[in-house]
Formats: C-alpha cells, sequence, structure tokens
C-alpha cells in the first residue's frame, strides 16, 4: 500500500499540448499532483 | 468542470493508460475535445508495457491495462491518498476535490477533518484536552 508513502518517481512520453513531452514525476515536487490511471483510450467510462 | 477547480487549488493532472501518445492524440483530437472545450489540457501519459502502472500496483496483467487508480500526491511527493477501482465504474471529481481541499486544509492548519467533512464544515484540533471530549464539539 502506497498511501504514507514516497510516491515512485518514473519518466515516461506524454501527450501534452499537442506534443509529445517527456514527463517526469519528480518535476512536479512542489505541486499537488493527482495521477489518474485508466484502463484506456476510446473505452466508456 | 471539475479540472478547472483542480487549476484553482493548484494540483497538477496526470493521466495514465498503456495507449501510445499517438493513440492519445487521436483519442484527444476525435472525442474528448468534443466532450471538453479544447480538448484535454493536461498531459496523457503514455504506460506501455504498463511499468509505471507496475510501480503504482494497479496494472493488470492478464488485461494487460491499468486499472483506475487514482492518488493525491503532496508538495513533498508522498502519497496521502489512493482509490482503486475495477473498470466498469468511474470515478466521482467532487470526492477527489472534496479530498484535496482536506488535505490542503490540513497541511496549512495542522486541524483534521472529522468522518463527511465537506469544505466549511467542523474541523478538529488534536489536543491532549480534546481527547474524549470530541462529542462536545463534534457529532456525526
Amino acid at each position: 500500500m502506497l498511501v504514507g508513502k514516497q510516491a515512485p518517481d518514473f519518466t515516461s512520453n506524454a501527450f501534452y499540448n499537442g506534443e509529445i513531452k517527456s514527463i517526469n514525476l519528480g518535476d512536479y515536487k512542489g505541486s499537488w499532483v493527482v495521477l489518474c490511471f485508466y484502463p484506456g483510450d476510446f473505452t466508456f467510462v | 468542470m471539475s479540472y478547472n477547480t483542480l487549476k484553482e487549488l493548484n494540483v497538477e493532472v496526470l493521466s495514465v493508460s498503456v495507449d501510445s501518445v499517438f493513440v492519445h492524440k487521436i483519442w484527444n483530437e476525435t472525442e474528448l475535445s468534443k466532450m471538453v472545450s479544447g480538448g484535454i489540457s493536461f498531459p496523457m501519459v503514455s504506460d506501455q508495457g504498463g511499468k509505471i502502472g507496475t510501480l503504482y500496483d494497479v496494472y493488470d496483467e492478464d488485461a494487460g491495462v491499468d486499472i483506475r487508480g487514482r492518488f493525491i500526491i503532496d508538495p513533498d511527493g508522498k502519497v496521502q491518498a489512493a482509490e482503486v477501482l475495477t473498470p466498469p465504474v468511474g470515478r466521482n471529481p467532487q470526492e477527489l476535490i472534496r479530498q484535496i481541499k482536506a488535505y490542503q486544509y490540513h497541511l496549512k492548519t495542522g486541524e483534521v477533518m472529522p468522518s463527511g467533512w465537506t469544505e466549511g464544515g467542523t474541523t478538529l484540533k488534536p489536543s491532549p484536552e480534546l481527547a474524549g471530549k470530541v462529542w462536545e464539539v463534534w457529532k456525526p
């Protein structure tokens, strides 16, 4: 269970503002972050 | 719209699925931009192979997808809250916003939010004097 622990860091490509960008979670230190996983694009919920 | 509320609360949103960034682009262009004016304005992260999902224990190896896991991460990089749902049911953004407001309020004041708290509701100041006397200041 991750609650109460450091969020695991990751770096990955993202689609953001019309571009492909590398995103590193660690760069978001100092901000609140909501990380939302979902099963897939073009699904229904 | 909930995303604007999150922006006002200075919350950065990252969405993650196993789709490629190109599928994210086409989904945003062909469908999401018809649901949300201007399309999605936060990074849509690609997790091909499920490595990120595995780190957060939400990767379903059999289905090859990340299930609905939602994590609130504070400015120090610590996970404060998590909610995990299987695919058929969507999330409630209002509950997410309630939790973020509660954690932000706690960080600012040190006060704690009892069960069912919503913005403006009674908060508690933990102290030796309050022990055994919560009933005097708060009723469920």
